[in-house]
């Protein structure tokens, strides 16, 4: 097999971004960790983005298309369901819905993203899982009816438990069940339905089922190797729930599971025809928003707290508007609008419900439905990087953070990673002054050269959103000053790196190469709950490219994710 | 020799400074032979110190608290205070914060870079090897049904900052944060009739016994490098298969009124919850081993009940006298808590005297100064004598000694005395001289 050499590789490569890469690394040495990426090897990363981000296309040759003929993938490690797949697989396969993984122990990231890739499950999560299994089961005979495909009240339960083991084993193992699995099945509900009657059998198999590691890891084994290679197809099954989880969450659907029996999963165009289908159901809509609330590291935003003195107006119901706004407005571009990322990034308009309309400062029209889009002043609103999700999260509890909305940019949106500040410097927000304005309390990072290297990176993209308080509100002036959001994207791609607020960083920010490769990297990582590897050079390339030819649009780039050959094989570690 | 507690007595005991919780546990248990079992509890919090408000006078004879440990001031008789050890370390994987691990295991993390995100100019993987609660856990955990609890306050997510429990190499072991949850573990079963206890163990069997099947049958097919999560998820079901037959009686305690236990303003009531029910785990004899860790490594809880608005991580990067105050006063708020523990450890009677006598309390944080990181030298408090191997009522400064011969020296005192090394950075010193 010939040595796969990635475009760019070659140090000479007339990359942009790695041209950026260098002058950063000039300007802030020490303050840059290299690249998101965990492969260890820093001009791996962005290699790829380098090859895809090329502007005169020219480097995509013949040259590529054959290094890229043979299948190739990086080694995907065992990954067990993360919290939220687990919810909506529990509410896919039972008919339960709430929150049953809160009582789990949390999940391990990849890069900015849950995934379970790492450390092996403890006793006490083991135990967690017995427990909520033993409820949901408990739960689930309320729906019985529904689960169970015969009368459990018929002449022959034991046939009727059978048929149950069969139809709710493969919706639980994702696949038909092997004999022995089978056979196990169908005693534990003997041995059930022997002790308490078909309700005991039924709970005893629900809780067998939620138990095994065939239900709780992403298991993908793949087709067996033919020869030498070391790289094989995974099995329509595997490829089925790689479609579900990655584009809905959760596990596959009815259709899913009778393409993957009837050879419906065979060819690249079947996967994008189901990924096609599958984004115009609304279970999309949560994995995408699952995607921005990771992205934009939102997380804490549900448990947020702010000072009562400084934002009385933060209340619960507040933040959940916030974050229904997000996860909204995130499904609304990329599966009702036109998909492109600069609309992510600059759409004005936005999805309010509740105290958000005050906050705001928009008067909710009559018979308002949060469902639809409400227009906001294009000259205060401008995407997600105005959303108050975002600028409430990314701020202290009694004033906005320059640094934290900096950092996310710098981190999240160009994928690139800061140090933390040395230890012996003082991290805390400079005190709240009546007549200073946070930019000018903040001038001390620029001022003191132990500070200025990295803050060079961070505060310059931060003070653009100085418009924004500590909870998202928009102020014209701070401290009766009128608010200075002039920045600049340091070590960036624009030709004037300048721009003044955060619409305008915005504007920029859809434009840039940088980012447009960053983005395609985060649907990466979040698709596969892995980070990019060598091997997965050639599909990064493909679906980057489909996401440029398209303008952008980031429904092409997950139908290309799908369709491309890391989405479709598994790597044999240890092999040839 | 018997010991039986009165239920009395122990709503007296567990009651004195906290939430009126009715803890009643119901212990009738014989103890067989002359020696009473030995129990380890190891607390952990975060951020650092103030050395000069934490180093107590000792002359020889009597110590003289620090303002920090001054909360300790009843129960100093039952104390060393030990000083001068660390990790310094400056190569491998990993810096500063990240670093928690090796309070309790004394090993750099492994290499990787599971977590390189704020955590400077080294990533690192998770912890790189067993720590020292669950390496006794696995000589001494046999015989309770848990042969090791571990409890958190306000955690947060899976990360490298929020272990300090490790099964082994890339096993941390995740602390529960919710006390409800944790109640359930403990005490959900005691409410059962026989019955229903003969009823629950037998479902529980028979389905453990098909997901072992399933377990094993994966071995063989999954890749060399994922077999260790089956073969970890596999032990796991053992283990719990093994407390199926437990049979230690003891009355469910009353939980009191429920609150949120992530709501940063609860973090006392959850550090006050998950201490009274380490105590009555241990009083049931439900486990001999337990791990605290309050909050995570850089915590950013906000020490809001004593007044202290900023978060504890930026505070202890402040170098200001104002800053260096509030910092102490988080470190007297958390000897507080430990005054706390030894208090409900002692009202409970066992044998001649009381379970802290039979206990080993080791109390450390994940950096000796917040504002440089340093590691040494490390504020060590124990407390208990553990079972009388340990002479308590002292100040020892060791000047500056690898904390691994800590670690030595706790696995020594809970009668481990073939231990004389433990964790990489080990330099073969031995244990601690504690005379």
């Amino acid at each position: 097999m010939a040595s796969r050499r990635r475009v760019g590789d070659d140090a000479d490569v007339g990359c942009g971004t790695r041209g950026v890469l260098a002058s950063i690394v000039a300007l802030a040495a020490g303050c840059y960790t290299g690249v998101g990426e965990a492969d260890g090897d820093d001009a791996a990363v962005d290699s790829g983005s380098a090859s895809a981000a090329d502007d005169d296309g020219g480097s995509e040759s013949g040259d590529a298309s054959e290094l890229c003929a043979d299948p190739s993938t990086d080694t995907s490690p065992l990954r067990r369901l993360t919290r939220s797949q687990y919810d909506h697989t529990i509410r896919d396969l039972l008919g339960i819905t709430g929150n049953p993984s809160q009582q789990l122990a949390p999940d391990e990231k990849v890069g900015a993203f849950f995934s379970n890739a790492s450390a092996p499950v403890s006793e006490l999560l083991v135990e967690q899982y017995m427990r909520v299994a033993e409820d949901l089961a408990i739960e689930a005979v309320a729906n019985m009816a529904t689960l169970v495909p015969c009368d459990p009240a018929g002449a022959d339960p034991s046939a009727c438990g059978a048929e149950f083991v069969d139809a709710f084993g493969l919706r639980a193992f994702r696949r038909p069940l092997t004999a022995d699995e089978r056979a196990d099945m169908i005693a534990l509900f003997e041995a059930g339905l022997a002790a308490e009657g078909f309700a005991g059998g039924f709970t005893l198999v629900v809780e067998g089922f939620l138990q095994s590691p065939q239900f709780l890891y992403h298991l993908e084994l793949g087709l067996p190797p033919t020869d030498a290679e070391d790289v094989v197809p995974l099995d329509s099954f595997e490829l089925a729930s790689r479609l579900s989880y990655f584009l809905w969450d959760s596990m596959p659907d009815d259709e899913l599971f009778a393409a993957a029996a009837g050879g419906g999963l065979a060819t690249a165009d079947d996967l994008r025809a189901q990924a096609e289908r599958m984004l115009d159901d609304p279970r999309a809509g949560e994995a995408i928003a699952s995607f921005h609330m990771q992205w934009l590291k939102l997380e804490k935003l549900p448990a947020l707290e702010k000072s009562a003195v400084a934002y009385p107006s933060f209340v619960p119901e507040l933040r959940d508007a916030m974050a229904a706004e997000t996860a909204r407005f995130a499904d609304h571009v990329i599966r009702e609008d036109d998909g492109r990322l600069a609309t992510l990034l600059t759409a004005s308009y936005s999805f309010l419900d509740g105290p958000l309309f005050a906050l705001y400062g928009v008067t909710p029209p009559a018979d308002h439905d949060p469902m639809e889009p409400v227009a906001l002043d294009p000259t205060q609103r401008s995407g997600i990087l105005t959303h108050a999700s975002l600028l409430a999260t990314h701020a202290h509890v009694d004033q906005s953070s320059p640094v934290h909305r900096g950092v996310l940019v710098r981190e999240n949106f160009l994928c690139q990673q800061l140090s933390p500040p040395p230890p012996d410097v003082d991290v805390v927000p400079p005190d709240l002054d009546p007549n200073a304005s946070t930019r000018e309390r903040f001038e001390q990072h620029r001022t003191d050269p132990a500070c200025a290297g990295c803050h060079e990176l961070i505060d310059p993209l931060g003070f653009g959103f100085e418009h924004y308080d500590g909870i998202g509100a928009y102020r014209a002036e701070e401290a009766g000053k009128a608010i200075d959001a002039s920045g600049e994207i340091v070590g960036g791609d624009a030709a004037d790196p300048a721009f003044d607020g955060v619409i305008e960083l915005g504007q920029m920010l859809a434009e840039s190469e940088q980012v447009r490769t960053c983005v395609a990297q985060q649907w990466f990582v979040y698709g596969f709950g892995r980070t990019r590897g060598d091997g997965d050079d050639c599909s990064f390339d493909a679906m980057y490219t489909a996401f440029a030819e398209s303008d952008h649009d980031i429904r092409e780039l997950l139908l290309a994710m799908v369709a491309t050959d890391s989405f479709r094989h598994r790597r044999l570690e240890g092999g040839p | 020799m018997s010991t039986r507690l009165s239920r009395r007595r122990l709503l007296g005991g567990l009651g004195v400074a906290g939430l009126g919780l009715p803890l009643v546990p119901m212990l009738e248990r014989e103890v067989e032979g002359a020696v009473l079992p030995k129990r380890l509890i190891l607390l952990c919090s975060a951020n650092g110190t103030i050395h000069e408000q934490w180093k107590p006078g000792f002359d020889g004879t009597t110590l003289q608290l620090s303002p920090i440990l001054a909360p300790l001031e009843a129960h100093k008789q039952d104390l060393v205070v030990v000083d001068g050890l660390g990790w310094r370390y400056d190569d491998g994987p990993g810096v500063d914060h990240m670093r928690i691990c090796m309070l309790w295991n004394g090993t750099p993390m492994l290499e990787g870079n599971e977590f390189q995100n704020n955590t400077g100019d080294k990533p690192c993987g998770w912890g790189a090897a067993i720590s020292v609660d669950q390496f006794i856990a696995g000589q001494l955990g046999q015989e309770t049904p848990f042969a090791s609890l571990e409890f958190g306050v306000q955690n947060g997510g899976a990360h490298i900052y929020s272990r300090v429990s490790y099964a082994g190499p890339n096993q941390p072991i995740p602390p529960e944060d919710d006390p409800y949850a944790m109640f359930d573990r403990l005490f959900s079963e005691f409410g059962h009739s026989e019955a229903e206890l003969a009823r629950l163990r037998a479902r529980r069997q028979s389905v453990i016994d098909v997901v072992k099947g399933n377990l094993d049958g994966l071995q063989t097919k999954v890749a060399a490098a994922d077999r260790l999560k089956i073969e970890a998820h596999l032990d796991a079901v053992r283990k719990i298969e093994q407390r199926l037959d437990s049979t230690v009686t003891c009355e469910v305690p009353m939980l009191g009124e429920q609150f949120d236990p992530s709501a940063n303003d609860n973090f006392p009531l959850v550090s006050r919850l998950q201490i009274d029910m380490m105590v009555m785990a241990m009083a049931c004899d439900l486990t001999r081993v337990a791990s605290l860790l309050w909050a995570s490594a850089g915590s950013n809880i906000r020490y809001t009940w004593l007044g202290l608005e900023t978060q504890h991580h930026t505070i202890a990067h402040d170098s200001s006298e104002p800053a260096r105050n509030q910092i102490a006063a988080i470190n007297t708020w958390h000897a507080g808590e430990l005054a706390y523990l030894i208090e409900a450890l002692k009202a409970v009677p066992e044998g001649e005297g009381t379970m802290l006598d039979n206990t080993l309390i080791v109390w450390g944080n994940e950096l000796a100064d917040g504002w440089t990181h340093a590691q040494q030298p490390s504020p060590i408090v124990l407390a208990g004598s553990a079972g009388g191997a340990l002479q308590t009522g002292r100040y020892l400064d060791f000047g500056e000694q690898r904390h691994n011969r800590l670690l030595v020296s706790i696995c020594n005192l809970m009668g481990l005395p073939e231990v004389t090394s433990f964790g990489e950075l080990d330099d073969g010193s031995g244990p601690l001289e504690l005379g």
